[in-house]
This record gives C-alpha cells, structure tokens and sequence, in this order.
C-alpha cells in the first residue's frame, strides 16, 4: 500500500543515493565533500519521515559539521580542490565496481527474501521516544554510555597528539646525516 | 494562519533590525532607510566574477535564507503561536543553525575569489569554537524544563526566569551566538576592513540582498532563541504576551549590536582559544552547578 | 510486507554498494574516508528501519544508532590526525605511495 510516507521515504532515498554517487563522479573536491554532506542530510530527512525524531535532527545537526570539516580538509590535502584540472585519480576500478554491485545485490536479495515478521505501521509518539531513549541510555546503557565517553575522550587525545607538531628549538631533522652536515657547514663558515 | 501571522511579524522584525543597526553604525534614525538600501541593491548591476563555481554561488546565500527560517520555525512567540512544534524543538533550532556554516562555506568556495574563501574557511574556524557553547547551555536549560519542546521550556520559567537560574549559561549563550551570526566583534568572516567584505566581496545586487536578508532574520532568530531558553518568552506582567515577546527580542537585539559597536574585532586564535580552554569548561561546570540545583531545590 | 520496510533496507544497501565502490577505488585517503561514511551511512539507515517498523518499543535501537553515530565522527577524527602526520613527513596523502613501509 502506497501511502504518503512511502512516497517521501522512496524521494528522499533516491536522492541519498544520487548525492552518493555524486560524491565519486565529479572532479571537483569541495563539491565531493559538499554532495556527501546532503546525502547524510536526505538520509537525516529520511528517518523525520519515519517519524524517528531525535536520530534524524541529530544526524543532520551532526553531519553538517563533519562533512564541512571534511571539506576543509579536502583543500588542504589535495592538489586539486576545484577540479579545473579534471585528474583521474581511481584505481582498480574495474574489481571495485564488482566489489560493490554484489554486495548490492546480496544485501537486496537478503531483504527481500527474507520475512521478517509483523510490521508495526505506528510509530512511537516522540516524547514518548526521546524519554525512553533518554532513560535507556542512563540506565539500562548506562555503561556503553560511559564507556563511549572514554572512548571519544582516548581517541581525541590520540588523535591532537598525533596531529601535533614536535615543538623543539631547532626543527626534527629527518635523518641524522644532515645534523652532521649542518654541523660542519656551520664550523666551516665561521 | 499562525505561520503566516509569524512570518509577519518576522519581517517586520527584520525591518526594526535594519533600522537599529544603521542608528548604531551610522548614528542616524530613519525609518524609511531599509526601504530605499534594499531598491539599491535590487537595482543596482549583479556582477558575476570570472568562472565562479555557479551551482555553489547561487545556491550559498538562499541556504542561509532558509536555515535561519528553518530556526525560525521553533520558536514560541506566545502559548500556542509557532509554525512546528516539534518534539524536539531546541535540537532542531541547532540542527538548521548548523546550516549556515553550510551556507557561508558554499558562498565563500563559489565565487572563486581569494577574499570569500578565506571569509568561508574562517567561519569554519569560529564555528569550531561557538559550536560546544551553543549546544551545552541549551542541554542545561532541557534539563531543568525536563523536556525538548521550546514550550515546554518557556513554561519552566514561569516562576523564576533562567537568567537567574543559569547566569553562566546565559552569558555562554549570548557571546556564541554573536559568534553565529558573524556579528561584530566576531565579523571574522565578513570583516569589512579586512577582507573586503570577506564573504560578501563578491556578491552584488538581488544576491547581495538576499544574503544580508538571510543574515538579518539569523539575528532576530538568535534573539528569539535567547528569550525562549533565558528570558522566560512571554511571561510579564500586564501586557499581552505577543507583546512581551516582541519588546525582550528587540532589547536582546539591541544588546547584541551595542556589544559589537564598543569591542574590537578578536582574532581566529584568540577566539579559539578563549572558548576552548575558558569557555567549554564553564559550560561543563554550569551543567553541573544546573543538575546540583536541580536535586536540591524541590 | 511493507513497502517502507523494504524500500528503506534497498536503500541502505545501495548506499553500502555506493561506499564499497568508493572506498575501493579512490587513492586519496579523504576519499576512501568518505567511502566509509557511505558504509556507516547504509549500515545506519537500516538499524533506523529495523527499529522503526519491526521494534519500535525496544529503546535499545536508538542507542545502537548513536553508537554507530559517534563511531563515525571518532574514525573520521582519528582518520584526519593520521592524514596530518602523514602530509607533514611525504607531503600528499596519496595511498599507493603508502604501500610500502620505507619511503
């Protein structure tokens, strides 16, 4: 049966898909980054039709910042962020496109030969929703809560030190040879 | 019927802004003055730079127009007069606020001009330091409304408003959210004797206007925000609560373009790394000073 | 049957079949990271669509989500720290120049 939420859901699906696709076709970086950001966005819009309220405002609070950090990234690691250069830059492409068709079609042929059971037409009111996610988390969760805490609190501390520069007096030679060298051209001009 | 009577009001707070940010700026009170800027703009030539990214150019400053509409959406003016009331509603105000750095990124990669880009990345920057002081003040005032729903919170505050409650948090609130709308001191993205202009160097004409229209109601919608969550929407005494409404966003519109005339511009690392070594721990010892008075207070 | 169930799980696996060819194909590391937000992306919107419409009243669902959430801003951090390192020793963050261990 075809109702409202089904036409929304196929709309928004379909547009999900398409920016993900955009995400490897085109040349340009910062347009890659961008069209990444608003296919995590249809995929936000996608779990408001489902009336799964706090995880959609929450996917698309949270995938804006992330896509537009990755897009300042984009600019400063890659040598062509516009496009205007139009580089090729793929590899094995050929086995990639298999890789990726058949666990497409393993993953339908999974969901639609499979029953799986009563589905519920009505969704969860959500307050209702929220309450119970929020009472969830610190009761029942309550220690994969506190241990994601420490897990994001380990891994941005890996992550700064390994971002850091080695704040020294005179900057990490890269091999040893040049200290000499740099020793020795200093004795000899002096 | 409400969203139109909302949006109404809107543009007519849009307008007062126009008029009080040219008294501040300029020192002059015309009321007609918004009307004859904006047929300007309207008339004067759109130049298109050489090779923009078009799609990015066009699209920049319409996605700031709808975020902060998008913001706009949530916010109770009084009992029972908002467009959406969502279940979630101070969540959804940070998720369509999280599009205008979506907006001023597109507007500052696309016209493909030194100046709007470095504006679009140092937005990004600011972004990184306002962000973690916008959502924690906000999840200090759920907690003490018990609750998502803007009304909900509004209604918490009938007995004592949360500038009282939550004097850090209010304070937290208001610097980031200037920090949100680039307003001066934090005009890092659009400094005007900087960068040119920074992200609006290259607009002209109806785009230009569009982009300042977006800018302005991100200002009334972050006012607005502010007397939702901190200055007890529509509670006082006597007057309509409509009313009250319109005089506490005005004066906290007011207030935000007084901070900007008197204070310089703050550096990106400055403003980085006040927020991110003062700023986020205030913000966790304010959640924790709310749930302590939250136990302890029946 | 529903036909939001099974659209919704297609689309999931499309957007998975999208990420694998991504994160196969690219040689930059940006990219391939962006093909595993595609993965996530999939994998996410089908744990929605099973707690959706088969148990809506298990809370548990939602928490898997955040955790599956929060894992992908944690390897996208973890990701762009090790891409930082790298860019400062070689200069590009290339992968087929990263497949040897000696520079």
């Amino acid at each position: 049966m075809i109702t409202a939420q089904a036409i929304f859901i196929g709309f928004f699906g379909i547009a999900a898909v398409w920016f993900g696709v955009v995400v490897f076709r085109t040349f340009s970086m910062v347009r890659s980054a961008i069209a990444l950001l608003f296919s995590q966005t249809a995929l936000g819009a996608m779990f408001l039709t489902m009336e799964v309220e706090f995880l959609g405002v929450l996917q698309i609070m949270m995938m804006a910042t992330e896509m537009s950090i990755m897009a300042i990234f984009m600019v400063m690691f890659m040598m062509d962020p516009g496009g205007m250069g139009e580089m090729d830059m793929t590899h094995q492409k050929q086995f990639s496109l298999t890789a990726g068709f058949i666990s497409f079609v393993g993953a339908v042929a999974v969901a639609v030969f499979i029953d799986w059971g009563p589905v519920s037409t009505v969704a969860v009111d959500s307050v209702e929703q929220t309450k119970a996610l929020g009472f969830e988390l610190l009761d029942r969760s309550m220690l994969i809560f506190e241990m994601a805490g420490i897990t994001i609190l380990t891994a941005m501390i890996a992550a700064t030190a390994v971002a850091i520069k080695p704040a020294s007096k005179t900057s990490q030679p890269k091999s040893s040879s040049t200290a000499h060298g740099d020793h020795q051209h200093k004795e000899q001009s002096k | 019927m409400t969203s139109l009577l909302i949006l109404l009001s809107l543009a007519f707070g849009v307008y007062l802004l126009a008029v009080l940010e040219a008294w501040i700026v300029n020192g002059r009170f015309q009321l007609s003055r918004p009307v004859y800027s904006a047929l300007a703009l309207l008339g004067r030539e759109s130049i298109i730079p050489r090779k923009p990214d078009l799609l990015f150019f066009e699209t920049g400053p319409i996605i700031l127009l709808i975020a902060a509409l998008l913001a706009a959406a949530v916010i109770p003016l009084a009992p029972g007069f908002i467009i959406a009331d969502l279940a979630t509603g101070a969540l959804f105000l940070n998720a369509a606020l999280a599009y205008v750095l979506v907006a001023l990124i597109m507007a500052g990669w696309g016209p493909n001009g030194a100046y709007a880009m470095i504006g679009g990345w140092r937005f990004l920057g600011q972004l990184i330091a306002y962000a973690m002081l916008i959502v924690m003040p906000i999840t200090a005032v759920a907690m003490r409304a018990e609750s998502l729903v803007t009304t909900e919170i509004v209604l918490s505050q009938s007995a004592v408003w949360n500038i009282f409650y939550q004097p850090l948090g209010f304070a937290l609130f208001f610097i980031a959210s200037m920090g949100l709308a680039f307003m001066p001191p934090f005009d890092m993205p659009t400094a005007k004797s900087e960068l040119a202009g920074g992200v609006e160097a290259e607009y002209s004409g109806f785009r230009l206007a569009i982009f300042r229209l977006g800018r302005m109601v991100l200002v009334i919608t972050l006012a607005a925000a502010t007397v939702t969550f901190y200055l007890g929407g529509w509670h006082g005494p006597g007057l309509a609560p409509w009313v009250w409404s319109a005089i506490k966003i005005l004066l906290v519109t007011a207030a935000m373009l007084l901070v900007g005339k008197y204070l310089p511009r703050i550096r990106e690392s400055d403003l980085l790394a006040w927020c991110w070594k003062l700023g986020i721990p205030l913000a966790l010892i304010n959640i924790f000073i709310v749930g302590i008075l939250l136990v302890v207070i029946p | 049957m529903s036909v939001e169930l099974i659209w919704s799980l297609i689309t999931g696996a499309a957007l998975f079949g999208v990420g694998i060819y991504g994160a196969l194909s690219q040689t930059n590391l940006v990219m391939i990271m962006m093909g595993v937000e595609l993965i996530l992306a999939g994998a996410l919107l089908n744990m929605v669509a099973f707690f959706r419409y088969l148990h809506p009243d298990v809370a548990a669902g939602q928490m898997f989500v955040l955790i599956i959430m929060t894992v992908m801003a944690l390897e996208m951090a973890v990701g762009f720290g090790v891409a930082i390192a790298r860019f400062r020793y070689k200069g590009s963050v290339e992968m087929e120049e990263a497949a040897e261990l000696k520079d």
